[in-house]
Parts: C-alpha cells; structure tokens; sequence
C-alpha cells in the first residue's frame, strides 16, 4: 500500500547536522498519548452508568482495544518498516483520534456499539502502529545503546497513562461540576462530560501526535554514531548484524522462546496490576476492615504507575551494560523470588508489600521496554518493527490469560470485601510457575541459525532503507 | 539545532512533569493515611 509522498521514507532521511536527540521526544510524543489506554478507571463507573451496562461489559471495550493493539501490530509490521516512521505516526494519529472521536459520538447518542467500534476497534489498531511506529527507528538511531533508546520510548507508554489520569479527572469536573475525581469509582460523570472529554482528547492527541511525526527522521544509509565501532557490537554474546526477515524470524525457536518469555512476564505483572487496590486492602484486612484505606490503595496504584513507567527506563538501559539475556534472567527469575515472598511474607506490613510490589512491576515494565532490543541483538535491524509488532501477540494475550488466571482463583476462594492474604496464594504461585517457564525459555535462547539469515547483507541494507 | 533539541524535550517532558507530581500527590496518601 503506497502513501503520499510527503510521508514517503526517502522525504525524511535525516540532512546533515540534524541530531538524534530530536528522535525520543518524537517517539515520546507518540507514545505519552497512546498510553491513555490505561488510565480509563477516571471514567469507568461513569461509562457503567451511562450505558446502563456491566463492570464486565465495560471492561471488555479496553481489553478489545489490548487485542486490537496486538493484531493490528502484528498485520501492519511489515508496512511499518517498508513505508517508515512518519507514514506509521501519522496513521496511527489518525486512527487513535478518530477511534476517541466515534467513541465520543457513541457516548453522545447513548449507542455502546459505537464506542466498541471507536475506541476498541479504530483506536486500537492506531494503538499497534503507534506502538510499534518509533521502535526500529530508535535502534537505527542508537545501535550503540538500543536499550536506552527504546527505554525512553516506551516509558511513554506508561507515562501517558500517569498523564491521562488527573487530566481526565480535570476535564470531567470541569465539565460537570458534580464529578468528584477523588472519588472517581463512586463518583459519575454526565454524559455531556464524557462526550466532551473524548473530543477534547481525541484532538489534543492528534496535534501531538502530529508534532512526533513532523520530527522524525531515518538515519541516512551507512550512518553511525561518533565513535561508534559496530565490531564491538558483534563481539557481544548473542548480538548479530546478520539480517533475518519478519517471515523467517517466526520460523524460529528464538522467537517463540521470547514469545513464551513476553507472555510469562505480562502475565504475572497484570497479576498485580489487575488487583492492586483491592489486593492491598485484603493482605492487611482485620474482618471487616482493612488497616489500608481506599484512599491508601488509590496512591499504592499510583505508585505502582511510576514504577511501572521507571522500570521501562532504568532496566531497559541497564540491559545495554549487562547484556539483554541477563536482564531477563533478572525480571523473571528475581520477579519469581519476589512473587515467593509476597505470598510468604508479604502480609507482614505494609512496608515489605509496598517493596516487593513496586519491584515487581518495575520489571513488568523492563520486559516490556527491552524487548525490542533483545529482538535487534538476535534477528538485526532489517524487520526488527516487523518482528516486535508480531511479539506483541503475547501482550494480548497475556491480556486476557492474566485477568483470567488470577480472577478465577479468587472468585474460588470466596466473595470480594471477605478475602484475606492466603486467598491470594494459590494465584500469586501459579504466577511463580509461569515465570519459572519464562526463565527456562530466556535460558534457552541461543543465537538464531544462519540458515535464517538474509543471503545478501547488503542489498538487505538497501531494500530495509528503500 | 540546541534550541529545537530544548523545545522538544520540554514538550514532553512538561506532560510527564504533571502526571508525576499529581501520582506521586496521590501516592503520598499511602505514607500519610
């Protein structure tokens, strides 16, 4: 599929002078806004109220976003790499605002079906291509910290629902003054606010996003950084400068294994971040009553965001020291450990829960942010968007598995209000077994076959910058 | 090119400035009761 050409890749290879720097504010831009998608608990119990619906129904319009995000990363991969960042950014703008505007529209008209179209469907899939839009970019830019790169990136993704939050607390109360944010899961807003919100985001989001995709440029051909010397690249365990295409790379062993190693590490980090409120409440409750107030657990949740988004900085950028492999060692084998002692010890106090928590999700995030530097050091930078864009298969699913493994065991173990910390076992272990598998598929990750490899390396360089 | 650099750091970096001390406004209320 062609597109204009003043979004055309060769329009943006970057003039001399211009500075890399300019790249991860462009991919930050892009990213801080997509990230809305996780601070929709603001407006959830308005929705709930407006469309005369269920937890559950309501729900499932952000899960169907997370697995549109999937796919639709997944299909259009390979038109993101082939077409370039500016095509992608730009796409992906449009379908975000266009996805908030008929969300917008069916929250007007009271029509539910319209929002599962806007956000879930359209939104969603401007969710997989901006997600995916700066990623091979960066690395291009940054072969020399890839880590770092996709780290400040990424982080963008958990920022922005850090952002999204209180702004949509402001927006709602402004709009109708009845709407209390503190309060915003007892609290409901009009229907008039909600409309305007949506409006007002899907449009701030599109100049934004517009200004990410204004910035970015591609490296011109053969380009690398001052003092850059790729030899030391390759001379580290694992790192290839062979080229592997997006359809040879799911042929792999390798890609399954980061597969199956994405998937472990979402699912046990949703196992927090799915209950964290309710959780917190439960590990220090005294019959009726918990120690942890609601208000207490609301800042535990806003304390579990900033880790969240720090660990997609710190740990992606530790990887570029340490290696990519032992980083994961550390997010599934030490998040095992921490998972042990939060069954264990963690009722112990607050203290010792708050710590092991925020641990946690700090390399929730790390997995998150560092895997696209894991797929450029095994499979190169030819079709790595490509690639990452079909991993993320695993988040959506990891989407659904998470939620699913860990609401099962508790609705077993008796009703919400009642349960207390050794409820919480059998889920929080069936989570140490997932990352035990996770870490036994990171251990076996060995550096992908040369039978996979691009036969040309040059004419790949050329056709990857066509 | 340090003025454009400057300009768009501070873009987004004033969005991320703002979420983080309202989260962490709302964190504090874990410490504080």
């Amino acid at each position: 599929m062609a597109v204009p050409s003043f979004l055309a890749r060769d329009r943006i290879v970057a003039k001399p002078g211009f500075s890399r720097w300019l790249i991860p504010p462009a991919a930050l831009a892009v990213h801080l806004c997509i990230g809305q998608v996780y601070a929709t608990s603001v407006y959830k119990t308005s929705f709930v109220e407006r469309f005369d619906a269920s937890q559950t129904t309501i729900g499932f319009i952000f899960s169907l976003a997370i697995v549109m995000l999937g796919l639709s990363s997944m299909v259009f991969g390979t038109w993101v790499d082939r077409n370039g960042p500016r095509a992608a950014m730009f796409t992906a703008a449009c379908f975000w605002s266009v996805g908030l505007l008929v969300a917008a529209l069916g929250i007007s008209t009271g029509q539910l079906w319209l929002v599962f179209l806007g956000y879930g469907v359209i939104g969603g899939i401007g969710l997989g291509i901006g997600y995916i839009s700066p990623v091979s970019t960066l690395i291009k830019w940054f072969p020399d910290r890839p880590g770092l790169a996709t780290g400040m990136a990424i982080m963008g993704f958990g920022g922005g629902a850090l952002v999204a939050s209180p702004l949509e607390g402001r927006l709602l109360s402004a709009f109708d003054g009845a709407f209390d944010p503190a309060k915003a899961a007892a609290s409901s807003a009009d229907a008039h606010a909600l409309t305007l919100m949506f409006v007002v985001l899907g449009l701030a989001y599109l100049v934004f996003m517009m200004f990410g995709a204004l910035t970015v440029r591609v490296p011109p051909d053969g380009w690398k950084p001052d003092g850059f010397d790729p030899s030391q690249v390759k001379s580290k365990q694992l790192v290839t400068t062979a080229s592997v295409s997006a359809h040879n790379a799911i042929r792999t062993p390798q890609f399954w294994l980061l597969w199956v190693v994405l998937f472990c590490n979402v699912t046990a980090g949703i196992g927090i971040l799915e209950q964290a409120s309710p959780m917190i409440q439960d590990f220090f409750r005294d019959g009726d009553t918990s120690t942890v107030t609601a208000a207490a657990a609301a800042g535990f949740v806003g304390l579990l965001s900033i880790f969240n988004m720090g660990g997609r900085f710190v740990w992606s950028s530790t990887s570029d020291v340490i290696g990519r492999k032992p980083i994961y060692a550390l997010y599934l084998g030490g998040g095992l450990a921490l998972y042990v002692l939060l069954a264990t010890i963690g009722s112990t106090s607050t203290a010792v829960f708050v710590i092991l928590a925020v641990l946690i999700i700090s390399f929730y995030g790390g997995g998150f942010a560092t895997v696209p530097a894991y797929l450029r050091d095994l499979f190169g930078t030819f079709q790595v968007g490509a690639i990452h864009g079909r991993l993320l298969t695993a988040w959506s699913a990891a989407g659904v598995a998470g939620p699913l493994i860990v609401n099962g065991f508790l609705d077993a173990q008796g009703e919400p209000g009642s349960l207390v910390a050794g409820d919480y076992r059998p889920a929080l272990f069936t989570m140490v077994g997932l990352l035990a598998i996770g870490f036994v598929a990171n251990l076996l990750v060995r550096p992908v076959a040369d039978r996979f490899h691009e036969p040309d390396s040059t004419s790949t360089r050329e056709r990857s910058a066509a | 090119m340090n003025a454009r650099i400057a300009a768009s750091w501070a873009l987004v970096a004033v969005p991320i400035v703002y979420g983080l001390v309202e989260t962490i406004r709302k964190a504090a209320t874990l410490f504080t009761g």
